[in-house]
């Protein structure tokens, strides 16, 4: 198939896909806390809404800063989709492409000038020392396979079973990961309720609408790299599966668990990592 | 809010163009992956930028003036 | 051990007499990360911070003043011009020399604020900065001196691991740790973000995590699992 085409249509179903796994996990969470909730689409129709919203700048910003950090989050995981599904590249790509997600979360919250998104940004700071050693699982994957291209990888699985099984606290590590991407995580404290939208706050009408439709690719891509690189080769039906599975289970924790203060969310997911580099090493070496 | 519109709509032009010689004229594949890179990302920003609402004239003033929306 | 098992296929070499630069998509792309960033950087306006007052109901508007503008916009380019080379080089030595400069740079850019709790926390960054540059430098001497070479494309083909060599990248990581400011060290560096000037204060972020992505390539290079 041409390239661009590829490209085009890979994009194009990871934002529609991801915005209704959203719309899926709203629903989850809304029947287990006993309300109708919104119909699935509904963060695909929010995000359309706010697309064609009128929409001025708040003259406290940094221009043209304010409106390019928001392009910057579709630039890097438009770059995701190519690294992933298109060109099965290299997972150190995705490591990097993660690094500047944690920097568009830190600097769309400071350069608005508001309060709410400042503070947004210091959480951001304090996340990433949490974070990206949740994202370092990719050195266990390394020191089991060989190999940082993902197509090795799905190869080695086929060969070996999936990884999910033979390094199960990496996949767990990743899941946490995933979690704390999730809206309403017991993890997001970038955006945490106490400060509105957190980064997003000053980020209204149609920059909202941009950024919400990285965050849908960004969200299909995770589940796509934790699919990939823990399970293996999947056909289509697997992959759709796969990310209503993950969905639906991070949908349970959210709604079932409270919003974490901003140090104990550190301290658990460091604790996470911990358990799980440590662990993983050990049972590698048995 | 003149230049904006114009800016808005010169850079859809550009990544439309972009993205359409890639689909047709297949070059090499670090330069599809450089345009799919910069322009898809543009080519949504921009139009959003000429499709999203103008506020009416007499309304203009006082938005200009908040700090925040949500102020 | 193979490089494209870590960074995706060579595209390409520029030797530059002993030192090689290899291209992966991985090398390219942040570097090509940080040279974006640092164009923004250079053509951006900084932000005005609204505070609520005490005792009125006025909001108090905190800015960053044309000096102080200036010289650290002038500080943050140079930390990403720094960025962008310790992405891109094939020798251990200038990546220790690209780290250190950022570390310097980042002090630079935070020390132009006037706010004690700002002064303070670069104080204490700039403590652990210069400490930490000895086990940086250090880190890169042994292992030049258990290998025999600074080059990573060198580094690649040597077929064993010695422990002084393991000893050495161990130095280095926590070289690269001190002088970026990551995990331990990231309490004081929070407290350098609450100023205005959000441009710049980017960069401090930015280097620091692309820095530490890099490393997990130079360290698996050098320690080779496979």
């Amino acid at each position: 198939m041409n390239l661009m085409l590829n490209i085009l249509l890979n994009v194009t179903i990871a934002f529609l896909l991801g915005s209704l796994l959203f719309g899926l996990q709203r629903k989850v969470m809304a029947r287990i806390q006993m309300r109708p909730g919104p119909p699935i689409i509904q963060h695909l129709l929010h995000t359309l809404k706010f697309y064609i919203k009128e929409s001025t700048f708040p003259k406290t910003a940094a221009m043209p800063f304010y409106i390019a950090i928001a392009s910057i989050l579709c630039v890097i995981w438009v770059s995701a989709v190519i690294v992933g599904p298109v060109a099965q590249g290299s997972l150190l790509l995705i490591f990097a492409i993660y690094a500047l997600h944690k920097i568009v979360e830190h600097n769309a919250g400071s350069s608005s000038g508001s309060p709410y998104g400042k503070l947004s940004c210091v959480r951001a700071v304090f996340s990433a020392a949490a974070e990206v050693p949740l994202f370092a699982v990719l050195i266990i994957i390394y020191l089991k396979t060989g190999t940082m291209v993902l197509s090795d990888i799905t190869a080695y699985q086929a060969q070996n079973g999936a990884l999910l099984f033979t390094i199960p606290l990496a996949a767990l590590m990743f899941f946490v990961l995933i979690l704390s991407k999730a809206p309403y995580s017991p993890f997001a404290i970038t955006k945490g309720k106490d400060i509105i939208s957190g980064y997003e706050t000053e980020h209204f009408g149609l920059l909202r609408g941009y950024l919400m439709i990285s965050e849908s690719i960004a969200w299909y891509m995770l589940l796509w790299i934790f699919l990939t690189v823990f399970l293996g080769p999947l056909s289509l039906l697997g992959y759709l599966v796969g990310m209503v599975i993950i969905s639906v289970i991070v949908a349970f924790i959210n709604a079932t668990t409270p919003m974490l203060n901003p140090n104990h969310s550190i301290m658990v997911q460091v604790t996470l990592v911990f358990i799980g580099i440590v662990g993983s090493i050990i049972l590698l070496m048995l | 809010m003149k230049t904006l519109t114009i800016t808005s709509y010169l850079m859809f032009i550009i990544s439309i163009a972009g993205i359409v010689y890639a689909m047709v004229a297949n070059p090499p594949a670090w330069i599809v992956y450089a345009i799919a890179i910069l322009f898809i990302p543009l080519s949504i920003l921009s139009f959003g930028l000429m499709i999203m609402a103008q506020s009416k004239k007499e309304e203009e003033d006082e938005r200009a003036r908040e700090p925040f929306i949500g102020y | 051990m193979d490089l494209t098992t870590i960074g995706g296929q060579l595209l390409g070499t520029i030797p530059l007499g002993d030192i090689v630069l290899y291209l992966t998509p991985f090398n390219l792309f942040m570097f090509a990360g940080a040279l974006a960033f640092t164009t923004l950087i250079a053509i951006s306006r900084t932000e005005t911070q609204v505070e609520a007052e005490f005792g009125t109901l006025k909001d108090k508007e905190v800015k960053v003043d044309l000096q102080e503008f200036k010289i650290r916009r002038f500080l943050a380019i140079v930390c990403g011009l720094a960025t962008a080379g310790a992405m891109i080089t094939g020798d251990l030595f200038n990546f220790t020399l690209f780290v250190t400069l950022i570390g310097i740079v980042n002090i630079g850019i935070v020390s132009a604020v006037r706010q004690v709790d700002v002064l303070n926390a670069a104080f204490q960054y700039g403590l652990i900065a210069m400490m930490a540059s000895l086990p940086l430098f250090g880190g890169a001497a042994i292992i030049l001196a258990s290998t025999g070479t600074l080059s990573l494309l060198e580094l690649v083909k040597i077929p064993y691991v010695t422990s002084m060599m393991t000893f050495g990248s161990l130095l280095l990581l926590m070289g690269i740790i001190g002088e970026t400011g990551v995990a331990p060290f990231y309490a004081t560096k929070a407290e350098m973000f609450r100023t205005p000037g959000s441009p710049f204060i980017l960069i401090i972020h930015l280097s620091s995590l692309l820095v530490i992505v890099r490393a997990i390539e130079v360290l698996l290079i050098i320690n080779k699992p496979f």
